[in-house]
């Protein structure tokens, strides 16, 4: 019974196997194994295999074999014998003739084996009454998306409405169509009429409209809007590449209705020469000339080694960092901030200011956030007035030191000596 | 080497002590002693000694360990009689500050006759160190001038008579009224008899202790200290240009050179000529004849030459006295201010005039 059992097991999963090996291709696997009378023909996907003329008495038939209704083989053969013909891509189909028998039309019995080809991607398999003139073929369907503007030269603030259509040229229905409608940069999507929902599906020459939507221009600019994109199938359910729609080309010019703020930052050092160890004096001039007024102004004074910040009134020092912060700048508004820096080693140097504000321009929700540098023209730092005696070997401190600190020491010994 | 022994006492004996003390740095300047060592030939070690306080602070050349303070006021007020008791106070004191510093081969102590500590401490010390040693102790003891007081006259006379009885080897005359002749003002006086006499000691110390060409050392020097009636003066010139040694040597033993009035051919008993200088500008010749004329006159003359390349002629004579009508005539001076004293004082006690105008308000009480 155990035996049994096994035996029984065993057997399931060589079944199993070989159902697996057939389903995943590369096996030979029999198609069909019957009667096709002559006149009829074996349709496999788009390939018909006619039975053209059965000959009983010798025991033979001919076949023509068509892809898409063309003709792209024929052959005869007598039972027993078999004929191997190309199919899709590297496979094969092998028919075999197992017998002819006659009757008011003749009879063959093929058996159609399928080498090299995944079971699973045969869409259409059988026989057909009237051979391959009565074969239905799967076609390709064909997207053909167009994306409009109604109007391509605009101002920033202005609206542009876009509309996505779909038409389907192709000689296939197309399935499981999916559209991708990419955002735009430097546009804001301001309204939506109509937008692609989920999978459809598209009719031999239908059209349909895609997406309908406003978009406001932000920025002044010539822009290229991003395609609409599209995936889809045909009616057997082959996918296909990717269809795209055109790009519009759009215009932005700066419109009346923006303002910005236009800060203007300058750094000017009293003098560019200095000896070692004196001071510079710097000016840093911040003024407002656009017509909207700025926020968060910043100013970070980068000094570079060799120079000291010795501080200012206002300049606040951030993790070493001297920093100038305005909550808010007004429109016109002008501001002046004075600072000293002490010129500690010798060197070329530039000051170097990193600056930044914030705006409203009166069309954009965000504020906008502006950022530039300002860097010095180069700071000479010569030698001190005393740098050349510190640059001699340490002897020629040291020995002097020591015979004034022996003086030094002879005469308050002396002194003492002599001190009642 | 010679071990030499200098103590100065009181307010002349520091200031001239400090003065031999500067001369041997070799240089005037107030910064020598930080610029330069003293240049004693020999282990001279110098000691001073006063009741006055200021007096040892305004010596500047002179070790502060080698200043001994005696506490006593600021000074005894030219009393030797306090000056001896604070003397005899502080004895063990002194004589332990001075045998702290070893062993000599000659003493000088040298000292004003007229003021109060010098006076007073020196015929004292003198005592102590002869009873004490047995080196040589001669006492460098400077006059003063006639006019500085009678109190000063009387204690020149009693210091001198004591100093003479205290065992001291020789008693070396300076007398401040011979030296005024020097001329200028009472400090550049004082100031000129101290360098003189500070210079004469050192230029005797470096003799005493010098290679010689014809030698005179510390035994000669006894034996002309011994001599004559225990006191001496020295003589000293030194050339300012070319002049012959022989010229040197008569105006070292003239009146413009000696610290001590004396006719040095009439009053002197022994000699010791020590002469100083190149050898190119030293004549024998020169000086036998000049020496042959002294030793004619006094008897025995030591003579010393030292040879100093590039020097010119310095004569240094050291001379014993058998008299000294001089010192007749201080004493002399000196009697009339003892009466004179004494008579002012039994004067006072007797007339007691001041006491006289406080009894006329005998009885009376005062009314408020």
């Amino acid at each position: 019974m155990v035996r049994t059992t096994r035996s029984f097991v065993i057997s399931l999963c060589i079944v199993f196997f070989c159902l697996i090996m057939a389903g995943n291709a590369s096996a030979a696997v029999e198609l069909y194994n019957g009667t096709v009378t002559t006149g009829d023909g074996y349709q496999i996907n788009n390939f018909v295999i006619d039975v053209t003329d059965a000959f009983p008495s010798a025991e033979s038939a001919s076949f023509y074999v068509y892809n898409n209704g063309n003709e792209v083989a024929d052959f005869l053969i007598n039972e027993g014998d078999s004929y191997e013909l190309d199919f899709e891509d590297d496979s094969t189909i092998e028919v075999y003739l197992v017998s002819v028998s006659s009757g008011t039309l003749p009879v063959v019995r093929i058996s159609l084996v399928l080498n090299n080809y995944p079971l699973g991607d045969v869409y259409e398999s059988g026989v057909i009454d009237g051979g391959h003139k009565y074969a239905v073929y799967s076609g390709t369907p064909e997207l053909k998306i167009t994306k409009a503007v109604d109007i391509s030269d605009v101002s920033v603030g202005d609206l542009i409405r876009v509309t996505v259509t779909a038409e389907n040229v192709g000689d296939d229905k197309a399935t499981g169509v999916i559209f991708q409608e990419p955002q735009q940069a430097k546009f804001l999507l301001y309204e939506s009429f109509v937008s692609p929902t989920g999978q459809t599906s598209l009719e031999i020459g239908e059209s349909k409209t895609i997406a309908v939507y406003q978009l406001k221009a932000t920025e002044a600019g010539t822009y290229t809007l991003s395609p609409t994109t599209a995936t889809f199938s045909n009616s057997a359910g082959l996918n296909f590449p990717q269809a795209s729609s055109n790009s519009p080309v759009v215009t932005v010019g700066a419109g009346e209705n923006l303002v910005n703020a236009n800060i203007e930052f300058t750094t000017t050092l009293d003098k560019y020469t200095v000896s070692r160890n004196e001071n510079i004096q710097g000016t840093i001039k911040i003024k407002n000339t656009g017509d909207a007024p700025a926020t968060g102004v910043t100013v970070d004074i980068q000094v570079p080694e060799g120079l000291d910040f010795k501080g200012s009134s206002g300049i606040e020092s951030i993790s070493g960092v001297p920093k100038i912060y305005l909550e808010s700048f007004g429109v016109q508004q002008e501001k002046e901030y004075s600072f000293t820096l002490k010129a500690a080693e010798v060197g070329t140097y530039t000051l170097s200011t990193e600056n930044s504000y914030l705006y409203s321009d009166g069309v954009n929700t965000q504020l906008q956030e502006v950022s530039s540098d300002f860097v010095t023209n180069s700071i000479y730092v010569t030698k001190g007035k005393y740098d050349s005696l510190l640059e001699q070997p340490i002897y020629v401190y040291a020995i002097p030191l020591l015979i004034i600190g022996a003086i030094a020491g002879w005469i308050y010994y002396r002194h003492k000596q002599y001190k009642f | 080497m010679l071990n030499i022994l200098i103590v100065g006492n009181g307010q002349c004996g520091n200031r001239i002590l400090d003065a031999i003390n500067r001369e041997a740095f070799g240089k005037k300047s107030r910064f020598a002693k930080y610029l330069s060592q003293q240049k004693y030939k020999s282990n001279v070690q110098t000691i001073a000694i006063n009741t006055a306080v200021n007096d040892l602070k305004e010596m500047s050349f002179t070790k502060a360990k080698d200043r001994i303070h005696i506490p006593h006021l600021h000074g005894v007020g030219a009393n030797r009689n306090v000056g001896k008791h604070v003397f005899d106070d502080n004895k063990t004191h002194i004589m332990r500050q001075i045998e702290e510093r070893g062993n000599f081969d000659v003493c000088f102590v040298i000292t004003s006759a007229s003021g109060g500590t010098g006076s007073s401490f020196t015929p004292m010390l003198v005592k102590e160190l002869k009873a004490k040693h047995d080196y040589p102790v001669y006492v460098v003891v400077v006059l003063p001038f006639r006019e500085e007081g009678t109190l000063y006259l009387q204690n020149a006379a009693f210091c001198l008579r004591d100093i003479r009885e205290s065992g001291a080897d020789g008693i070396i005359l300076a007398d401040n009224q011979f030296l005024k002749q020097m001329g200028g003002n009472m400090e550049s006086a004082y100031n000129g008899i101290n360098d003189m006499i500070a210079k004469r000691i050192l230029f005797l110390l470096d003799a005493l202790d010098s290679e010689m060409m014809m030698v005179t050392d510390l035994g000669d020097f006894k034996t002309v200290m011994s001599g004559g009636a225990g006191l001496a003066t020295i003589g000293f010139y030194e050339a300012t240009e070319e002049m012959p040694v022989r010229s040197v040597i008569q105006k070292a033993l003239s009146p413009s050179g000696l610290l001590f009035s004396t006719d040095v051919y009439e009053e002197a008993s022994r000699a010791m000529v020590i002469i100083r200088g190149d050898r190119e500008r030293l004549s024998i010749d020169e000086i036998s004849t000049e020496v042959e004329k002294l030793s004619s006159a006094v008897g025995h003359v030591f003579k010393g030459i030292i040879v100093r390349d590039g020097e010119l002629p310095q004569v240094l004579a050291v001379l014993t006295l058998e008299t000294a009508s001089e010192l007749e005539n201080l004493y002399a001076i000196a009697v009339d201010a003892i009466k004179y004293e004494r008579d002012k004082k039994e004067r006072v006690a007797n007339v007691k005039e001041v006491d006289r105008a406080f009894s006329q308000i005998d009885g009376m009480d005062p009314s408020y």
